[in-house]
């Protein structure tokens, strides 16, 4: 497995080195426009930086889960609602929870609450992935449904449910040292979650399912519980993302999560990870999700007609994938 | 009905006359120009596009830039980073269509710390009363949109005195809590029961806004009131489902249908027969003075903190009245 895992990494360098190639290529494009059209520059502006981190804070959450699904050979539809309910839910908790102890621990309440129902939906997405072996595009549409109709339920027909939590507010809308809070939430996540993926022997397990499954069943691995686990863990991070989202927004909102689904599954793929599974990493996830959001960020300040920046995004996760596949044939 | 049309009108056209004044005479170039970005609660609606419209001829009469964009759908979470990028391009004034009373506070709070002025169009934040300085979204300076209470009470008075005052209507509508959607049933209910004591206003009908739904929901009501009178459909979905529900039941001409908001569709089943009525909004009213309110407060002039547009009912009898047409959104 050492052999396979170091080739691998050459693969995962070289998918690395376009999106970084890509992400530059829109930085600098950016730059030279936004210095034509307004003189002003793009790339060194504090504010510019910071709000791109910031877009792509919360996608990214998903995204890393939706990596780990991906590399597995599977995919995870059902984050986006599994993001709303989980936000519905942690709202409710609060409001609950607030008029009996203080900001802090209803916070702490709250927030294990959003984490617990988006776990306990990955958990269903594992059970009927795994056990009941429905193929993953079908299971997880059906969680999917299942997930946005609970939340609309929870959230008593309404659109949202709002909250308010001084704690809350600062981590979605307050500054440490200068740099706004959920950049940080973000980064711990990802820490996180690069260490599993790199060097525990679960995200070892991930690449071998996602390689050759028979092969990880015949070394002995216990496929059918990793993908359990690996469907809970991208439940858990939609989780995460959603505690992200009711602190932006102080509310949580049944569709507060739709519109970051299929950008999420895009940065995984211009990150370069392969949809048949086996390759991705949680560093290429980020450069995809911050070339996504430089792109979306960039064409609004350059004032680009909102319907070019959906067909330049599109163009552009075409773009990555047709280099990914040439990668392939190259290498 | 006559007499608040005939107000409205004449609203927009004095409007429009100072402002032409303004252009032509020689202190145009004493007008200090604004940049100014506008934000739709979503790119992809006429509504909004007609809003869009109504900007740029101001914009154009100022000879000033407008910034436009938004997001493709109504959502606080795709329209948040375009509001931050539009702070990013530093417009003088911000006129935008907060997607979420209460979500949008912080965010719009950070164009108005970075000095951006911000005005509200069509939807607000907080319950829209603004410059109190005793909540925390009294910061814009003004919400200019229609009365949503009053376009359900002109329906009201458009649909009771087209079914002759009496006899059961019902409304279909898009989802409770949509505040604009609710207070236009709560305007309607009010008016029939005031004035058309013949008139009963049956249970309302919810459709999440699918207008194969509304259809079927028509025929469900329709099957167990047989002398049902007339329909609200209070949005364009809701009214271009119980359209075809009348139709579906061979009811049209005799289950009169009125429609909130006058979008080409709505127009083109006014022809056909299928619809009777339309409320229309005056979205290029809301954004002419938009834009006309960012120009007054950028040269030091004070404006209301609350400007109300009005509504016309089109009918099939005066759609080709061009006073009447115009209204139709773009």
């Amino acid at each position: 497995m050492t052999s396979a895992s170091r080739s691998k990494s050459a693969f995962q360098i070289m998918g690395q080195f376009w999106s970084v190639a890509f992400l530059v290529v829109a930085l600098i494009s950016l730059e030279i426009w936004t210095q034509i059209q307004y003189g002003r520059t793009f790339v060194f502006s504090a504010y510019n930086i910071q709000a791109i981190l910031v877009l792509a804070s919360i996608p990214l959450i998903i995204a890393i889960g939706q990596t780990f699904v991906i590399v597995s050979g599977g995919i995870d539809l059902s984050t986006g609602y599994v993001l709303g309910l989980s936000s519905v839910a942690a709202a409710q908790v609060l409001n609950l929870a607030s008029p009996h102890m203080d900001a802090l621990p209803a916070l702490l309440v709250a927030g294990a609450a959003a984490v617990l129902v988006g776990a306990m939906a990955g958990r269903v997405n594992g059970f009927i992935v795994a056990t009941l072996g429905v193929p993953p595009f079908i299971g997880t549409l059906g969680v999917f449904g299942i997930a946005r109709g609970m939340a609309y339920l929870l959230a008593g027909g309404g659109s949202t449910v709002a909250v308010r939590n001084p704690i809350l507010e600062a981590m979605g809308n307050g500054s440490i040292f200068g740099v706004r809070a959920p950049i940080f939430f973000a980064a711990i996540v990802l820490i996180v979650a690069y260490y599993a993926l790199r060097h525990l022997r679960f995200g070892q397990y991930v690449y071998a399912i996602g390689a050759n499954r028979s092969a990880a069943e015949r070394v002995g691995i216990n496929v059918k519980r990793q993908i359990a686990s690996i469907y809970t863990l991208s439940g858990a991070c939609a989780g995460i993302a959603a505690l992200g989202c009711c602190a932006r927004y102080s509310a949580g909102a049944p569709q507060a999560g739709e519109p970051m689904l299929l950008d999420s599954i895009a940065m995984v793929v211009i990150g370069g990870a392969s949809l048949f599974g086996g390759s991705g990493t949680i560093i290429g996830t980020l450069i995809g999700a911050l070339t996504i959001a430089t792109v979306q960020y960039g064409l609004v300040v350059v004032n680009v007609e909102p319907f070019w920046q959906f067909i330049t995004v599109g163009l552009i996760i075409i773009a990555a994938v047709l280099i990914d596949q040439a990668k392939g044939k190259f290498l | 009905m006559t007499l608040s049309r005939r107000r409205f009108f004449q609203t927009s056209a004095m409007g429009i006359a100072a402002v032409g004044a303004a252009s032509g005479a020689s202190f145009a170039q004493d007008v200090r120009k604004p940049r100014v970005a506008l934000m739709p609660g979503l790119t992809t609606d006429s509504y909004y596009t007609t809003l869009r419209a109504g900007a740029q001829v101001a914009a154009d009469a100022f000879g000033l830039e407008l910034i436009w964009q938004g997001a493709p759908d109504f959502n606080p979470v795709t329209q948040v980073p375009v509001l931050e990028a539009v702070i990013a391009q530093q417009p003088d004034v911000l006129l935008i269509a907060p997607t979420d009373t209460q979500q949008l506070v912080a965010p719009l709070r950070r164009a108005h710390d970075a000095g951006i002025t911000v005005i509200t169009v069509d939807t607000y934040i907080g319950d829209g009363v603004y410059q109190t300085g005793a909540t925390d979204w009294s910061f814009p300076l003004s919400a200019i949109a229609s009365n949503n209470i009053e376009g359900g009470r002109l329906a009201g008075k458009a649909l009771g005195e087209s079914v002759g005052g009496k006899g059961k209507v019902y409304v279909a509508h898009f989802r409770p809590g949509v505040s604009t959607m609710d207070e236009r049933e709560a305007g309607f209910r009010a008016y029939v029961q005031e004035n058309f004591p013949e008139m009963e206003v049956l249970g309302t009908q919810y459709n999440d806004n699918d207008a194969s739904k509304a259809a079927s929901q028509f025929e469900a009501v329709f099957a167990r009131t047989p002398d049902l009178a007339g329909v609200f459909g209070a949005n364009v979905f809701s009214a271009i489902g119980a359209a075809n529900g009348v139709r579906a039941a061979g009811q049209s001409g005799k289950v009169k249908v009125c429609a909130f908001d006058a979008p080409e569709t709505i127009i083109g089943d006014i022809r056909g027969g299928l619809v009777d009525l339309a409320i229309a909004q005056h979205p290029a009213e809301e954004g002419f003075f938009a834009v006309s309110a960012a120009v007054a407060t950028f040269n030091g002039q004070s404006i209301p903190t609350k400007i109300s547009t009005g509504f016309t009912v089109l009918t099939a009898d005066n759609l080709d009245d061009p006073t009447f047409a115009k209204f139709i959104y773009k």
